[in-house]
């Protein structure tokens, strides 16, 4: 089985970039611990001295979460764009940083050192960047478009409907439409991105061109090896949410779950570098048909 | 009966026929109205509900505007408009009193295109003490439901669907709004008779109890017959999937001899005023929901045991539950012994729906069902009462619910574990943020929007009621609420009488606490704004007159002379200051007090109590140790404070909850920045 054999080498590739994997999760953190800091800060200021704080560690309380909506709300304008600047911001980062990660990747018998790793995130930036731009194309095909035909068919079926199970199942079929297509989306521009690297192309629009017949003639091999990984990612999210659940969010297991929470952010980073290698070693096992 | 004390002033027998094909309705209706009032009465306003759905014009769509406050937005689709016509009025005797029918509009904004209040004049006035006999005729067309009457396919619930006069209020004459957008009803007792004639296909309920199910072989149909007395409304719904079940709810079987007991002991009455009768319950129910028969069944229980237990002893011999038909929209609404739930199929057991809706509209039975307050004029007499009656029962009854968060009509708590809330708690959460924008007692309509109406009404007169029972206690608020209930049984109580039922049953005078909280828009906020302890000094600088001469006490010499007093820690004296203040508008009054609470690092205690009507109060403290924390309402009364967070300040802070808080919603941002970055 081609896939698996694939999914093998992806692993693998995956767990020999661990460093790089250190890097995304401290950029992640680092990041998220900028945007919440003075928001920490504002709690801490309005909170630290009340007993309300005492009660929130006993999880979620309708009486001061309500105190801190109510509270907060004439800045909630303010905290959607503190929310949102930063997630630009971020989202420009990523596209900085998948040069790193696929040219570390492809770059495989070269040791991993931060210099090579921030070198390739500056020398594939620009041709990632024309990439996200093609992407944001394909968001507005898929969703705007094809989505709303979609959505369309789904609403014809349950306009008339004398019963809530059509609602349900089309609700939940429409979002598992809406994960498939955002799927094929994603790992399509991913392995334009790949393979750029891999070909030293920067030429975002021709390899997003030629991608199509790359990707058409084994679409469903490609789709296979994406879905497996993203069910890794799916298993891993389900047995953190399981064991967080478990965990008493008291005392010394604040810490315990925090830990677990960062685990789980680590292991998100590890699956990111697994679906880029993953594609990167699918291209190689189909590189004498590329065109 | 003779000797029963009469109740009802109309008497109803209404003939009515489904056109399902047309969606129609042609009924005849005969009233009996008695004049009850010492007033001679000229004329007899009645409200035609429907034609608030005839047509852009009506008060209830020109009120909605635009504004759509979740379901109850008015939004009709062209061929969907409802209206009813009289065709016919007149005495018993055949005099014409159609050529005196007209519309009137005369609630400020006025609206001179709606016609949903009707007036008639009759040529001789009907006197103190005497009856008229009217005969009516009517068409009508049902709408596609729209705030909750209507249908949807061949599934109707029909409300608000006859010519219904309305009050007459001695000296004032006749109390009749028309159907605003953001109001519900206001109607005499009656006795009712009805006769639905129904194709034989489907499956009828309605108010009251049905003596008859009369087959039309030839028109293939069934009159159905439903009768109820001292009610003030009539609904009924037809749907051809309903399943009915019925169900006794047993006195006996469900109340104990010692619940009995400790409730007379509360209430203060014999065990056997407070006993209660069995009750007919009547369950219609869609077949995709089967499975939840039980957990209607259930909640219905409860509601009849405790509303009954507590407020009063349900009085009807039957009450009928109705799931409402999907997509009818009627769901979640009372009528006289019949209301309507909602689920859904995937419902989560953690959630506490079906069960709150059910014993909330079941609990209208009492608030607006049988304590009939004008719903217009002062809405927070039966929902705020309610919504505060609901919370009290689904507490008893449920405990905990988990907060009801979907996705796709999956219910979360299927698969993760959600914060479990008190239904007062969620009232006061969105109550605080509606208090400036209108009094609880405002009418219904003129309310800043559908929003501060509901929260207002709803959820704030609900927050204030708590705060009341926590200020008497609760066995004070079960007798407060039992008198009034039982002092205006089958009449229309004003926001007057129930603080004048208050003042009564406590002993005390509250009327401020109404004026405050429910006719104002006064934030209401006490806390503590500053906390510290210092030690006291044994030696103060300065010049002092000791023996005759002026010695002078310098920094350095009260060193020097604590070194060789050696002052232990027993000695150790710490002075405590604490700066309460009113942050809010809103200030106690009469008897009421605010407590404050200090509590030292040692364990000591010391309570305060300020009579809260400056906006700030120093308190100050000589004790052997360091003040811990100070807290103004330690045993949390004011739970319409809306700010709870500055009720306590301690001197050292604490970052624990804060910390979890944080790490929460740093897992959040984590996860958020790396799906953005999947977006890349």
């Amino acid at each position: 089985m081609v896939i698996l054999r694939v999914f093998e080498q992806g692993f693998r590739t995956a767990n020999r970039r661990l460093r790089m994997t250190v890097y995304l999760w401290l950029v992640n953190f680092i990041f998220s611990v900028l945007i919440v800091t003075p928001i920490y800060f504002l709690i801490n200021r309005e909170y630290s001295r009340s007993l309300a704080a005492e009660q929130m560690t006993g999880g979620m309380d309708l009486l001061w979460l309500g105190d801190i909506i109510y509270k907060y709300q004439d800045i909630f304008p303010a905290l959607v764009g503190w929310f949102l600047i930063p997630g630009i911001l971020f989202a420009l980062l990523s596209i900085y940083l998948n040069g790193g990660i696929i040219g570390r990747i492809v770059a495989q018998n070269e040791k991993m050192s931060l210099a090579n790793f921030f070198g390739d995130c500056g020398r594939y930036f620009f041709r990632f960047f024309r990439v996200f731009l093609i992407t944001l194309l394909g968001y507005l095909i898929v969703f705007g478009v094809i989505f709303s035909i979609v959505s369309a068919l789904f609403k014809i079926w349950t306009k008339n409907a004398s019963s809530e199970w059509p609602l349900i199942f089309s609700s939940n079929i429409k979002f598992l439409v809406l994960v498939l297509l955002f799927s094929i989306v994603r790992m399509f521009f991913d392995y334009v991105r790949v393979r750029l690297v891999v070909e030293n192309s920067k030429k975002a629009v021709r390899a997003t061109l030629s991608n199509f017949s790359f990707i058409g003639k084994r679409i469903f091999k490609a789709w296979a090896l994406y879905l497996l990984v993203g069910l890794v990612t799916v298993i891993l999210a389900v047995i953190y949410l399981a064991v967080y659940q478990l965990l008493p969010k008291l005392g010394f297991m604040l810490v315990v779950a925090f830990i677990w929470q960062q685990a789980y952010m680590f292991s998100k980073m590890w699956t990111k570098i697994l679906f880029f290698s993953t594609e990167y070693h699918f291209i190689q096992a189909h590189k004498p048909s590329l065109p | 009966m003779p000797g029963e004390e009469r109740i009802s002033n109309i008497g109803y027998e209404i003939w009515v026929e489904l056109d399902d094909e047309n969606k129609k309705l042609y009924g005849k209706e005969h009233i009996t109205w008695f004049n009850t009032t010492q007033d001679e009465v000229q004329e007899m306003w009645f409200h035609l509900y429907y034609n608030a759905f005839k047509n852009e014009k009506s008060t209830a769509i020109q009120e909605s505007g635009g504004e759509t406050f979740g379901p109850l937005g008015i939004s009709v689709k062209e061929g969907e408009w409802g209206w009813i016509d009289v065709t016919d009025i007149r005495l018993a005797d055949g005099t014409d009193l159609k050529p005196t029918m007209e519309f009137i509009t005369r609630d400020e904004p006025v609206h001179p295109g709606d016609q949903t209040v009707m007036r008639i004049r009759f040529p001789e006035p009907v006197k103190p003490g005497e009856d008229v006999h009217l005969q009516l005729e009517f068409n009508s067309r049902i709408p596609r439901t729209i705030l909750r009457s209507g249908y949807y396919k061949n599934s109707y619930f029909i409300a608000q669907w006859f010519p219904k006069p309305g009050v007459y209020e001695e000296g004032k004459g006749w109390n009749c709004h028309e159907y605003h957008l953001n109001s519900e009803f206001f109607a005499d007792f009656a006795d009712f008779t009805v006769h639905i004639t129904v194709p034989e296909y489907f499956v009828v309920g309605a108010s009251g109890k049905q003596i008859e199910a009369a087959p039309d072989k030839a028109n293939e149909a069934v009159t159905y017959t439903f009768q109820q007395k001292n009610i003030h409304d009539f609904a009924w719904t037809a749907d051809p999937d309903f399943i009915k079940v019925e169900r006794d709810f047993i006195a006996d079987e469900e109340v104990s001899r010692t619940e009995y007991k400790e409730i007379a002991r509360i209430l203060r009455l014999p065990v056997e005023e407070v006993k209660l009768p069995d009750v007919k319950m009547i369950l219609l129910i869609e077949p995709e929901h089967k499975a939840q028969i039980g957990r209607h069944f259930k909640a219905l229980k409860a509601a009849i045991k405790y509303y009954g237990l507590w407020y009063g002893p349900y009085p009807y011999e039957t009450v009928t539950m109705v799931d409402p038909p999907f997509r009818t929209g009627s769901g979640g609404m009372e009528y006289p012994t019949l209301f309507t739930a909602g689920t859904s199929i995937l419902a989560s057991k953690k959630v506490l729906s079906p069960e709150m809706v059910i014993i909330h509209e079941f609990g209208h039975g009492y608030w607006y069902g049988l304590c009939a307050n004008n719903e217009f004029e002062e809405a927070w007499l039966d929902e705020g009462i309610n919504t505060y009656s609901t919370g009290k029962v689904s507490a008893k009854a449920y405990g905990r619910g988990t907060l009801p968060i979907s996705i796709n009509r999956i219910p979360l708590s299927w698969f993760f574990k959600l914060p479990e809330y008190l239904d007062h708690e969620a009232d006061r959460a969105v109550a605080i943020h509606v208090v400036k924008l209108d009094p609880i007692t405002a009418y219904s309509w003129k309310f800043f929007n559908g929003g501060s109406y509901a929260l207002n009404v709803y959820m704030r007169a609900s927050t204030c009621l708590n705060t009341l029972e926590r200020l008497v206690g609760e066995e004070t608020m079960l007798r407060i609420l039992r008198t009034f209930h039982m002092s205006f049984r089958y009449k229309h109580p004003h926001t007057q009488d129930f603080v004048d039922v208050v003042n009564e049953v406590t002993g005390r005078d509250l009327s401020w606490f109404f004026e405050e909280l429910f006719y104002k828009t006064l934030n209401f906020d006490y806390g503590v704004s500053s906390l510290k302890s210092r030690e006291k000094k044994k030696y103060v600088r300065g010049i002092f007159d000791a023996d005759g001469k002026k010695e002078e006490y310098t920094a350095k010499k009260i060193s020097e002379m604590e070194k060789r007093g050696k002052k232990i820690d027993e000695d150790r004296l710490y002075i405590t200051e604490v700066k309460v203040r009113r942050f809010g508008e809103s200030r106690v009054r009469g008897d009421v007090t605010i407590k404050l609470k200090v509590v030292f690092e040692d364990g000591g205690e010391e309570i305060r109590f300020w009579r809260g009507q400056e906006r700030w109060k120093k308190f100050t403290f000589e004790k052997p140790s360091k003040v811990k924390y100070a807290q103004v309402d330690p045993d949390n009364i004011w739970l319409i404070d809306s700010n709870l967070a500055n009720n306590s300040l301690k001197r050292k802070s604490s970052k624990k909850g804060i910390l979890k808080l944080t790490t929460q919603l740093l897992g959040f941002i984590q996860n958020y920045l790396h799906f953005l970055g999947t977006l890349t």
